[in-house]
């Protein structure tokens, strides 16, 4: 027990203490929201690059012309197209040809006749491919003009009183039995536990794999399985490596729900609240960051989510997942000699993970699917599905009964692995095949 | 053959012990005696069984029949503390510093964190590692690093010590001073010392007992001066100048001609095989008034061929030995 623990602490610091580990604990939620930031920057800066649009009215629907300036036109709606920063209209109805556009200093061209009143379709001819930015503001700005043009064709209504009497609906889900809504923005939170899932075992199961291999290229394996069983060693090995995943779990847990309150605070006391909330057009006159999640359609899921049921079942469903498939390398690690050599013997043991991960995807849309029930149950795809089902809500007896099937699967896999792993990590020289991995289960040592 | 009996203790015996792996047998019954405080050869051929042999006795398997004893009583993982082990081809954890995976080792070997540094630090300091500790590993060089394994595994002062190829990697002048610490464990300590190497000269210099095998059986064992002696087999090498037809004729039936080669102006080099009957002075005293004898000496016998003979009389035709 006590050598078990020493090697435990082993393959716990040693990895711990590495500056890359630490960064990335440390900074990972800071990096991931940081991205997040330069990701939404450099889509702006991406826009900035300034469109001038051509608009060609052939039958002069939404421009009139002024008197003197040959083809030069104004539209008869001047707020329709506001001015903006990276958007430049002019108007005529005179179409340039290819050859014209192109010499021209215009970004793009769009041309419209009286078919637009019905289709309400126009084409954009660009040079340059517009961003989506820019062709939404067009959109919107085409869409308000032709908008006004029909009210006043086809009604005896103001467009100020059309626009009042437009209706637009918001729907809200909710689940008859829990009273939950909007469901499908918690399945978003249970997605990403998902896929954080998939990556720490991803991760450090290949971590155990590497561990496996350096030992017994070097032939430290020898002297450390003298001293302790080598399933004991694999084990402790598991134990230690899956401890580092856990601290980080932990860590980044933590550094987010810092992150988040201090956020609040800071939107609290900065005023960023009042504005967040006039660009929302959210009726409640919310003071606290609380109730301004709870009155957000999109952001009261954050509320809804039960994170104590989350984060205590994504721990169980990391630990045994990770244990299932971290045995699972240990044992390919054992068979191999080097990292090169695991690659054939690692596909078959990653396509269950990957096949959950796709699955996952299929799930997002439908997370009460039979899809999702089935795998759910499986023990190689439950710790990665069960956490989307979980988020919206799962019978607990599912839960209960997937947890157990998981552990007796690890409890088998573990022994089974544990008897590869102690013929091949003695095994030197050849490359084992899968039949003959086999045939070391019931080696006898 | 004989196992050897000229030790009132055998710190390790074993006893017809057998091991199978699947359809290949390591060890077909072999039995061994290890005297205590002696340094004792396993040599063998590549794929002999050694390695299988030495992983019994570090505890990383055991036989499937048979019996190996430890001291008197029977081998158990109560031992693991009295046995240090040095594997082939070992290497060290990247990811750790020198005095650190020093550490690690010695406490896996039961010890504890004060004891262990004082003792790593005489070692480092004897072996002039000191001022390693703290470095990395991957800043040692290849003999540095072998410093480090031999430290960690004779860190516990094993009763018992398993040393695979220990010199490989060395440069001369830290090899001989490795084999001073081997023959200084032995000396001081009283260590016994379980040696599987492939290298001859530090069998002669090192070994006071030797045991070879191949094909997981035992083809021959013994100290290491009986067996040269019982390779020597009363054979002389013998140079003299004369006619080699009527030296041939004169030896009669008493002596046997292994080997004759002329070097020119009538001088021979013979190798010859006398029978225990006639002494070497009796010999002499008459080939001289036969031949001129130039030079007449015991041949002398290294282990190497005591090894090669051994291994080509054991039906063996496939030696590689490296």
């Amino acid at each position: 027990m006590n050598r078990w623990l020493i090697v435990v602490g082993r393959e716990f610091k040693t990895r711990v203490r590495k500056r890359a580990f630490i960064i990335a604990t440390l900074l990972g939620p800071i990096l991931m929201v940081g991205a997040i930031v330069v990701i939404a920057f450099l889509a702006e800066q991406a826009t900035h690059s300034d469109a001038k649009v051509l608009f060609v009215d052939h039958n002069n629907l939404i421009t009139y012309s002024l008197s003197g300036s040959e083809g030069v036109r104004i539209p008869s709606c001047t707020e329709c197209f506001s001015e903006r920063s990276f958007l430049e209209y002019r108007f005529t109805n005179q179409a340039l040809t290819t050859e014209e556009f192109i010499d021209s200093d215009f970004t793009a061209m769009l041309e419209l006749d009286d078919g637009i009143m019905q289709s309400a379709k126009a084409v954009l001819q660009y040079e340059v491919a517009p961003s989506i930015r820019v062709t939404s503001a067009i959109k919107r700005d085409l869409g308000e003009a032709v908008e006004r043009l029909r009210v006043k064709n086809e009604s005896s209504l103001d467009y100020e009183t059309y626009k009042r009497l437009k209706v637009r609906i918001g729907l809200v889900t909710q689940d008859i039995v829990t009273q939950d809504k909007n469901v499908q923005h918690k399945t978003g939170v249970g997605f990403a536990f998902a896929m954080f899932m998939f990556m720490f075992i991803m991760i450090y199961g290949m971590h155990v794999m590497r561990g496996v291999i350096e030992e017994k290229s070097n032939r430290i394996v020898e002297v450390v399985i003298s001293v302790i069983k080598p399933e004991h060693l694999m084990s402790a090995k598991m134990v230690g490596i899956g401890l580092v995943g856990l601290t980080q779990i932990f860590v980044w847990s933590l550094l987010s729900w810092i992150l988040f309150i201090a956020f609040g605070f800071y939107a609290e006391s900065s005023g960023l609240l009042v504005n967040l909330m006039s660009e929302q057009g959210t009726q409640v006159a919310a003071t606290d960051f609380s109730s301004f999640l709870e009155a957000s359609d999109d952001l009261n899921v954050l509320m809804q989510i039960d994170w104590f049921m989350m984060v205590g079942w994504g721990a169980f469903f990391y630990v045994a997942g990770f244990a299932l498939y971290a045995s699972l390398f240990a044992a390919i690690g054992a068979a191999v000699e080097s990292e090169a050599d695991a690659q054939y013997l690692l596909l078959p043991a990653m396509l269950p993970l990957m096949f959950s991960y796709m699955v996952n995807m299929m799930i997002l849309e439908s997370p009460e699917s039979m899809l999702a029930t089935v795998c759910s149950f499986i023990p190689f795809t439950s710790p990665i599905t069960m956490m989307i089902r979980l988020s919206v809500g799962v019978p607990w007896w599912h839960v209960l009964i997937s947890a157990l099937i998981l552990v007796v699967t690890v409890y088998i896999m573990i022994k089974m692995a544990g008897k590869v792993y102690r013929t091949g990590i003695l095994m030197y020289g050849k490359k084992p095949t899968l039949r003959e991995m086999f045939r070391w289960l019931i080696y006898k040592n | 053959m004989n196992t050897v009996k000229d030790s009132k203790y055998s710190a390790l015996e074993l006893i017809a012990v057998r091991k199978q792996y699947g359809d290949h047998t390591a060890l077909d019954g072999v039995s061994l005696n290890v005297p205590e405080a002696s340094i004792f050869g396993l040599l063998g051929p590549n794929g002999a069984g050694k390695t299988t042999l030495i992983r019994m006795v570090a505890g990383i398997t055991g036989p499937d029949s048979g019996s190996i004893s430890f001291f008197g009583k029977s081998l158990t993982s109560e031992h693991i503390n009295e046995v240090g082990y040095l594997p082939e081809e070992r290497g060290l954890y990247k990811n750790m510093r020198v005095g650190e995976q020093a550490m690690y080792f010695a406490r896996l070997r039961g010890m504890s964190k004060a004891v262990a540094r004082k003792e790593l630090l005489d070692w480092f300091e004897r072996l002039e590692v000191d001022g390693w500790w703290n470095r990395e590993v991957s800043d040692l060089s290849k003999g540095m690093a072998q410093k480090i394994q031999f430290i960690v595994a004779v860190i516990h002062k094993p009763k018992f010590l398993i040393l695979d190829e220990p010199l490989s990697g060395f440069d001369p002048i830290n090899a001989a001073r490795i084999r001073k610490e081997i023959i200084r464990l032995r000396d001081e300590y009283g260590t016994t010392i379980l040696l599987s190497t492939h290298d001859m000269s530090s069998v002669d210099e090192l070994c006071d007992h030797v045991a070879l095998i191949n094909h997981g059986r035992k083809i021959l064992d013994g100290p290491v001066d009986s067996l040269r002696e019982k390779a020597r087999a009363g054979k002389i090498d013998l140079i003299f100048r004369g006619n080699l037809i009527s030296f041939t004729a004169a030896l009669g039936s008493g002596a046997v001609l292994h080997s004759a080669n002329s070097t020119g102006d009538n001088v021979h080099e013979v190798v010859l095989g006398l029978p225990e009957s006639i002494p070497i002075e009796k010999f002499l005293k008459w080939v001289t008034t036969e031949v001129d004898v130039l030079s007449c000496s015991p041949q002398s016998v290294s282990m190497d061929d005591v090894f090669l003979r051994a291994v080509q009389d054991s039906g063996a035709n496939k030696i590689e030995q490296s």
